[in-house]
């Protein structure tokens, strides 16, 4: 359970809204849960339900629409390639395509060692920097613009190293 | 207060409509048609599907001095914006201009339609919708007819996704409108739908458990404007233009939600016709255009192959079947037998599935044999609903600001799903609504008060509540704390007033003490004799009330006395054994039993003859609702085997019996109802019929406007006043509760669940894995006490038997108090006293 392991990040996510408006710290405390489980539970949708008196549909629907979220198990570290209109006009798709055959997967799948995951998403906000790409870990959000294949596949060695000697 | 009136011109024709109106609605008044998929007259427009686009012009104004400005010819001069508008977000505007068939606004709802389809499958031969489907028809009409996108990029979606038990979904159909959400979010409030994912990709979800849990989750099924959402009974089942239709009365409760019964003749049912599906009849003054899941799918009783078909007579102990004229002879003799003897009467025991007309006949025909007739019903009142229910002319859909409603002894959500939604939707206008229940209920939500009281002093807390009214002093043990006062205030100073009030945790006695402080409570605040003011009951049955009115009414003390005393019994549409199983002796003796029923029930397996009845999809007839509604059903197919309406029973009998009963139809008979019922006076079957016009259209051809619940053009009933004239002074007897001792153990307390397991719900499987399973809930504290966990069995007596059955733990229950629900297989009628002890 969240509410046991976080009840003071809980509570300080919730003060930031009006007691009338409680729903509206769905998106941060499913973040919370992400970090925790490495992906949103239905446990968790259903605690966080719970908690903002809301619909466990309500949680779960905006798990499809914010790429920030998911609700099943991936790769520790997920590349998240912005694959949105200026992107692919700068060859964000081909890079995409180049990187997951190098690393042996489909766009969307992880690797064996479940190490890496390679997601298309929606847009970043960094279109002068395509082709581009965040990656997803257990220490947060990094962004990397102005990628190659190989630039990114010298990233990944750098976290799969990192992973061992931590 | 009336909003004024702003006129504009569409399409050449002026309207003038009130302030706020959208000019989709406009149109629509005006009879011009704009083609709508997301918009929908009941809920709140979101402008998602761009469907509705139109050419709006505004006078234009000079910007120094704000006055409008006048072409050479004295005309007013109209800007057109450079881009087309939706017409179903934007409210009238005075002296505006609309174009809604011109040729940009065709032009760009071709676009629309043509992206709509680029992914749509194109299925409509196999499809549900098929022949009454909106994308299909504003295709027609606006459809480009070839598709300039590549096939292969058609996005591909799932195709049969059950999204519970009860409504399946084809994702590729979806044209991402959100009338379902939006219809769950706002009119139902399960916000058990939702989107997920993104453009091309957005699907619909739910992640309730079960799948898709709301009562009312049928209507979706109707708004929906394409094939996206289906129902497990009606799926791949017919082609609308198969089916016939035939309006009718829902037989479950006391709202009398008007239907329409889908009908066609099958090979599989040897060529009978047989119901197909059953659809939301339109009645604004009623259930507008929805109706619960209950009322959609269990309907299959009436067809079951359970039904009985001939009559039957006991020979060497055996029931075996007769003919009708040998059944009426043995029905005759016995009966004449049985009360030429020396011992008691004739008792004559009608429940409230009859009809008017039915249990009209069933009651001369008793009394012209000196017998009693007995209502077997255990909530009381119906005397007090004749004389201060709610006036001529109530609608809960006009209940608003100002105006006050109270729900006692009632879970509303279960037991009257139409009304927990009228008065929800009530509270949502600005009327205030308090909530009095030993336990907590769905209707508490919208709650402006909640008056929480122990069971078994549900009356001392009406009577709390009439002391704060009338100060009576003899009404001073019962005064209440502060709530209570403020309750009382809001009764006061209401401008309508109504109350709805039920049976949880009462025996019959205390129901009517109950009905008797409401009704007090209603004429010493001069709530009664006229329209939104009055006293509902929420009755068991859907024609309680009209069996009150016809004349019969419940024995305070229960059926054992009487039934010691007759010689002869005979019931119509009742199954009073089932209910108590100790009747069974009383009946089995010598006593000549002759019941009219539509299945082997425990008390036909006693009788000497048993009558096959129709049921209410084969027959005409009227029902009462609880608001005092009387509505006419109509026959929907033929009628099974040698079945015979009840009335038409009673009469044949009595006529056997030397009992002048003649009528040629049941609407003969209502007109002998409307000569000896004195509120039902004015009453015909024609009067019945009577269908004025109503908005927002439905159906037909406004079919994507309001989606496919019937239009109402076979009548939207009658509402017979209550005997009450306003103003009159009517003092009502008040029975003061009688102080019970607490006694060791649980109090066993009869709740009513929507899904049971009652004869007239089981037989539709498609509710199956829906339907309540046998349990008793228990506090959790009470349940640690007694050393039981969640799920559990647990075992008590009760009247000399042993029952055992798993426990539930739920905090809502109060200390003290375990809930049974009814018409799972052991039955209650009353709170009684259990000791309940863990299973080893």
């Amino acid at each position: 359970m969240l509410a046991e392991k976080y009840s003071s990040e809980i509570e300080s996510i919730l003060a930031k809204y009006p007691d009338d408006r409680k729903r509206s710290a769905v998106l941060p405390l499913m973040y919370l849960a992400q970090c925790e489980y490495g992906s949103v539970t239905l446990e968790a949708m259903i605690e966080i339900a719970d908690l903002l008196d809301i619909d466990v549909t309500q949680v779960a629907s905006l798990i499809g629409f914010y790429t920030l979220l998911w609700d099943r198990p991936g790769g520790k570290y997920r590349i998240q390639i912005c694959t949105d209109l200026p992107c692919a006009l700068q060859g964000a798709e081909e890079f995409a395509h180049q990187l997951c055959e190098k690393l042996g997967i489909q766009l969307g799948g992880t690797t064996p060692d479940g190490m890496i995951s390679v997601e298309g998403v929606m847009c970043l906000a960094a279109c002068n920097g395509a082709p581009m790409f965040q990656v997803q870990g257990p220490d947060g959000i990094q962004y990397h613009e102005r990628q190659t294949v190989e630039s990114a596949l010298a990233l990944i060695d750098e976290l799969r190293k990192r992973d061992d000697s931590g | 207060m009336t909003k004024s009136l702003v006129t504009l011109t569409i399409d050449g024709i002026e309207v003038s409509v009130p302030e706020g109106t959208l000019i989709v609605d406009a149109a629509k008044k005006v009879g011009i048609d704009i083609p709508v998929f997301c918009y929908h007259p009941k809920l709140h427009p979101v402008g998602m599907c761009r469907m509705c686009l139109v050419e709006i012009g505004r006078p234009a104004r000079d910007r120094s001095t704000g006055e409008p400005i006048f072409d050479e010819d004295g005309q007013q001069v109209i800007h057109f914006g450079p881009n087309l508008e939706t017409s179903c977000t934007t409210p009238v505007g005075e002296g505006w201009v609309i174009r809604v068939n011109s040729e940009k606004a065709r032009e760009g709802r071709k676009q629309i339609v043509e992206y709509l389809l680029t992914s749509h499958p194109l299925d409509c031969p196999i499809c549900d919708k098929g022949g009454e489907c909106p994308l299909q028809n504003l295709t027609m009409e606006h459809g480009p007819g070839t598709s300039r996108f590549l096939f292969d990029e058609k996005i591909d979606l799932d195709k049969h996704v059950p999204l519970g038990e009860l409504i399946f979904l084809d994702r590729e159909r979806c044209i991402q409108c959100a009338r379902c959400v939006r219809f769950q979010e706002e009119v139902v409030d399960d916000p058990v739908l939702g989107f997920t994912n993104r453009g091309r990709r957005l699907e619909i979800i739910t992640s309730s458990d079960p799948g898709f849990d709301s009562y009312f989750s049928g209507n979706t099924t109707d708004i929906c404007p394409v094939g996206a959402l289906t129902t497990a009974d009606f799926r791949f089942g017919a082609r609308p233009w198969e089916l016939n239709r035939a309006a009718s009365i829902c037989p479950h409760c006391p709202v009398g939600c008007n239907l329409t019964l889908n009908t066609r003749r099958e090979a599989r049912a040897e060529g009978r016709d047989v119901i197909k599906r059953v659809m939301p009849r339109q009645n604004e003054h009623v259930n507008e255009i929805w109706i619960c899941d209950k009322g959609r799918f269990a309907h299959h009783f009436a067809s079951s192959i359970e039904r009985l078909t001939k009559p039957m007579v006991r020979v060497n102990g055996d029931l075996v079947q007769v003919g009708w004229d040998e059944a009426l002879v043995r029905a005759t003799e016995g009966l004449k037998d049985a009360l030429g003897r020396s011992k008691g009467g004739l008792v004559g025991i009608a429940g409230g599935r009859a009809s008017n007309e039915d249990l009209y006949v069933f009651r001369r025909f008793i009394e012209g044999l000196d017998g009693h007739t007995v209502l077997d019903d255990n909530l009381a009142g119906g005397d007090l609903t004749r004389e201060m229910g709610v006036g001529r002319g109530t609608d809960l859909g006009q209940i608003g600001p100002g105006d006050v409603i109270l729900v006692i002894a009632s879970d509303l959500h279960e037991e009257a799903p139409i009304w927990w939604l009228r008065l929800k939707q009530a509270v949502e206008r600005g009327a205030e609504l308090i909530v009095a229940n030993a336990r907590a209920t769905r209707l508490d939500r919208y709650a402006a008060h909640i008056i929480r009281y122990p069971y078994r002093r549900a009356v001392q807390t009406a009577l709390g509540l009439l002391h704060a009214v009338t100060k009576r002093a003899d009404l001073s043990p019962f005064v209440g704390d502060k709530s209570l006062q403020k309750v009382a205030k809001l009764f006061m100073k209401a401008e309508n007033a109504i109350i709805f009030y039920g049976r949880e945790g009462l025996d019959y006695k205390a129901s009517e003490a109950l009905a008797q402080a409401c009704a007090s409570l209603l004429t010493s605040t001069d709530h009664v004799g006229r329209a939104n003011n009055g006293l509902i009951a929420v009755w068991p049955r859907v024609n309680t009330q009209g069996a009150w009115d016809m004349g019969l009414q419940p024995i305070p003390s229960g059926l054992g006395e009487i039934l010691e005393q007759a010689s002869a019994v005979y019931v119509m549409a009742s199954d009073p054994v089932a209910d108590d199983a100790s009747l069974e002796t009383l009946l089995r003796e010598d006593t000549f039993l002759v019941v009219q029923e539509l299945f082997m029930t425990p008390t036909a397996e006693l009788a000497d003859v048993v009558f096959p009845a129709r049921s209410f999809i084969e027959r005409e007839g009227t029902y009462t609702s609880g608001e005092h509604r009387v509505q006419r059903f109509y026959p929907a197919v033929l009628p099974l085997g040698g079945t015979k309406s009840d009335w038409r029973i009673v009469t044949s009998l009595a006529n056997a019996m030397g009992i002048e009963l003649n009528f040629p139809s049941a609407a003969a008979v209502m007109l002998a109802i409307a000569e000896s019922v004195p509120n039902y006076s004015d009453l015909t079957y024609q009067a019945l019929t009577i269908a004025e016009s109503q908005w927002p259209h439905v159906g037909g051809e406004s079919l994507y406007f309001g989606g496919n619940a019937f239009k109402n053009s076979q009548g939207l009933g009658v509402q017979v006043g209550p005997a009450a004239e306003p103003g009159e002074p009517s003092e009502v007897a008040l029975t003061m509760p009688v102080e019970e001792s607490e006694e060791d153990g649980l109090l066993l307390v009869p709740i009513t669940r929507l899904y049971d397991r009652g004869t007239t719900v089981l037989p539709s499987k498609v509710l199956h894995p829906r339907l309540e399973r046998l349990h008793i809930e228990l506090n959790p504290k009470d349940a640690s006490h007694l050393g039981v966990i969640d799920g559990a069995q647990v075992e008590f007596r009760m009247n000399g038997k042993r029952f055992q059955l798993p426990a539930r733990l739920v905090a809502t229950v109060p200390e003290g108090i375990a809930l049974m629900p009814r018409s799972l297989g052991v039955s209650v009628v009353n709170p009684i006293p259990v000791q309940i002890s863990s299973v080893e």
